[in-house]
């Protein structure tokens, strides 16, 4: 049987309604900003929760234009997670600003209990990092936040739906950025991102410094850069946002079949499942020994495993001049040569489902 | 005058009609394939467009913003550092220098639109790093004259050819005179996608091997980062239109060609219209005349369903960013000079014969009409 990691088949077999949206826009020859892009953003917005929603070109830019928006550059910190994507150093880095890593917890997030530490006089924002759809504690954050007056940007790209105390991820920072790259769970053709915010001002900047820094079509108030979400994939994500819950449930519910089924196997750790959490399992992350080994077994059988990443960002090439070593975020290292991550996507059959965990079991008797 | 003709400044629709079937068919191999970043079908334009461009590589980035941007970074350009380029552009070209955290340096262009050489080795500094010069309106800039400069004062050239597709200088394709060619394939360009779309052509291995870095957040392979980079991919969808209409590309360049030469012809009299030098090939992204009366005459248009436009109103050194460089108006008398006169027709391959008709007849008479008072 083959397990695959990619949904997209699936989920676009059927996509002959967003077809004739494309055609009914192709025929305005309107590819650029314009109405299903402002009806889309209306749409994202109401379902996180927030005021103001602004298409960017993708969740990379949604985190680098946040900074800038926010005045964030040259000489600033930055508090992040060691174990996330690179775009989330980058896009600290891309701003001027210099990423400050935190170790994370058995959850795969950051443990807010080692931000305080590495608060500096230069420590201008922390951007938590809501990993692989688990949302980081963000009462502690805001907590701390408030005490040394830093700015919260949250790196919601793997947690759209994510809540915390029924309050989504997304909601807590000055901004929320989110990623609707093909393999995120609201997504669409190509490259997108969106940023979240309830503030007007930030809106309004980030309104330009997507634009080129114009405010109308012949006056440039600032330079700026193009980063504009596609028309046309505004139109793709009409469409899929209207499956968001049926989406989020599916995750949520094959995340439950894996925990009950995979706690019961020696060599698997689940992490923790906090009550007042929803994890939305952009990727189902498990702790396991002889992992690699592991890996390999799963392939074999034809299941698409991943890891969600192998090497943390501190032991990067690209982290070299921030002068990290190994041993410097123990438990991320650690997490990083035993983690594994399942396909937990909305598509899978039940079939799907027990076939991975029986070959999980199979490998560990 | 009567039997209005609308003429629109640009028609996109019809630019699809004519391709639908086709593109529907490309699309579902976006679908098939699963990929809808990069992918082959990115690999294939990149492949087609650097052959097409008669460079060695091609780089699909998000836009052409980023497609010079990304060049300057990888060339190493950042604070401290000067570019020159035209103070006649889209704002982008400065944009994109300013926020390499270099200083945009401006020089005043010629009648043609395009930088002018004489003025560029007074601009240049010890903090001077490259020129970036416009191809504006799809005139090749005078190359030789650039390079010979840039090689006096070692200087990269990064041409900014993002309405220039297909433009030749002496017989040689645009792209591929400086270290890079940067190509917008934005919606309204003459090679243009169905959304924001950028690439990059060059020859030198090592600038490509960095540019193919840092579209893609630095990475090496999945799961190591050479340096901090950006997110600036071209996406699959995007490419496969772009080389669907690649294949049309030439057509479409001479179709437009033949308009202009039209336009010159007959308007050459009453208006200072745009015609090829003998060693050049333009392309006429925009036909851009220079003329009495420009906002009458545009209004007037309009009045008989002709759209026109005006690239630009305001040139970059007037705008609020470059007046906190110290620009003031009267430092480029040429740019300025033609921001007031400059209006641009309605040029595309779609246009229809009677189109390009009414567009001459009513300027012209326009023009008689005025002239009488």
């Amino acid at each position: 049987m083959k397990v695959s990691y990619s949904y997209l088949l699936e989920q676009f077999s059927d996509c002959d309604a967003i077809l004739e949206d494309i055609k009914k826009l192709v025929k305005t020859g309107d590819f650029t900003l314009g109405k299903p892009l402002e009806e889309f953003e209306h749409l994202f917005a109401q379902y996180i929760g927030r005021d103001y929603s602004i298409g960017v070109g993708t969740g990379t830019d949604a985190l680098r234009l946040s900074l800038i928006a926010l005045g964030i550059g040259y000489g600033d910190e930055v508090i992040t997670a060691v174990n996330t994507f690179y775009s989330t150093a980058a896009a600290i880095t891309t701003v001027g600003a210099k990423p400050v890593f935190v170790d994370v917890g058995d959850d795969y997030v950051m443990n807010t209990d080692l931000i305080e530490s590495t608060i500096s006089q230069k420590t201008k924002a922390i951007m938590p990092v809501h990993l692989n759809g688990c949302p980081v504690d963000m009462q502690k954050v805001m907590t701390i936040a408030q005490t040394y007056n830093l700015q919260i940007v949250e790196d919601t790209c793997q947690a759209i739906g994510a809540e915390i105390n029924g309050k989504k991820a997304g909601c807590f920072g000055s901004t929320g950025c989110f990623s609707l790259h093909p393999l995120k769970n609201i997504n669409v053709w190509g490259d997108g991102g969106l940023i979240l915010t309830d503030s007007k001002k930030i809106r309004d900047k980030l309104i330009i410094l997507r634009n080129n820094g114009l405010i109308n079509r012949d006056e440039c108030e600032v330079y700026a850069y193009n980063c504009r979400l596609d028309t046309l994939q505004a139109i793709v994500g009409i469409h899929v946002i209207k499956d968001v819950n049926k989406i989020t449930q599916n995750r949520v519910e094959n995340g439950k079949i894996y925990d009950e089924a995979l706690a019961q196997i020696k060599g698997v750790t689940i992490p923790p499942r906090k009550k007042n959490v929803k994890n939305v399992h952009h990727n189902y992350v498990i702790t396991v020994e002889r992992r690699d080994e592991l890996l390999r077994y799963l392939i074999r059988n034809g299941i698409d495993a991943k890891i969600h990443y192998p090497i943390p960002l501190h032991l990067q090439k690209a982290s070299e001049f921030l002068g990290y070593k190994e041993g410097d975020f123990p438990v991320a290292e650690y997490q990083a040569k035993h983690i594994l991550s399942l396909p937990v996507h909305q598509h899978l059959t039940d079939e799907q489902k027990y076939y991975v965990i029986d070959k999980i079991r199979e490998f560990y008797t | 005058m009567s039997n209005k003709i609308p003429v629109k400044y640009i028609d996109l629709p019809l630019q699809y009609s004519h391709l639908k079937l086709d593109l529907l068919k490309r699309i579902e191999t976006i679908f098939e394939s699963g990929q809808f970043i990069l992918g082959s079908e990115c690999i294939k334009l990149e492949d087609q467009f650097a052959k097409y461009c008669n460079s060695e590589y091609a780089v699909g980035v998000g836009n052409g913003t980023d497609a010079l941007f990304l060049v300057m970074k990888a060339l190493g350009i950042g604070i401290n550092d000067e570019v020159i380029t035209a103070p006649n552009s889209f704002i982008a070209t400065a944009g994109a220098i300013a926020n390499t955290g270099a200083i945009p340096v401006f020089v005043d262009v010629r009648d043609d639109y395009n930088i002018n050489p004489d003025l560029i080795e007074e601009a240049v500094t010890k903090h001077t790093k490259a020129i970036i010069p416009v191809h504006l309106t799809g005139r090749p800039a005078d190359m030789n004259a650039i390079i010979q400069i840039a090689k006096d004062h070692g200087l990269f050239i990064i041409e900014d050819a993002a309405q220039a597709i297909g433009a030749e200088y002496f017989g040689k394709k645009v792209g591929s005179f400086g270290i890079a060619g940067c190509f917008s394939l934005h919606p309204l360009k003459n090679l243009n996608a169905g959304g924001d779309a950028g690439i990059i052509t060059t020859s030198d291995d090592e600038l490509y091997h960095t540019l193919i870095k840092l579209r893609n957040h630095g990475l090496r392979n999945r799961d190591e980062c050479d340096f901090w980079g950006y997110n600036s991919r071209l996406d699959s969808l995007q490419a496969a239109i772009i080389r669907l209409k690649l294949e049309y590309l030439e057509e479409w360049t001479e179709t437009i060609r033949k308009i202009a030469h039209r336009y010159h012809e007959k308007l050459k009299d009453v208006v200072d219209a745009p015609v090829d030098k003998k060693y050049e090939k333009s392309v006429y992204h925009l036909f851009m005349v220079q003329c009495k009366q420009r906002d009458k005459l545009q209004k007037y248009l309009l009045s008989q369903g002709i759209e026109s436009k005006i690239h630009y109103p305001i040139p970059i050194h007037l705008q609020k960013p470059a007046k906190k460089l110290g620009y003031k108006k009267g430092d480029f008398p040429v740019a300025e000079s033609q921001a007031q006169k400059i209006l641009s027709l309605p040029i595309y391959p779609e246009l229809n014969i009677s189109q390009i008709e009414t567009v001459i007849k009513n300027i012209k008479y326009f023009y008689s009409h005025s002239d009488k008072k």
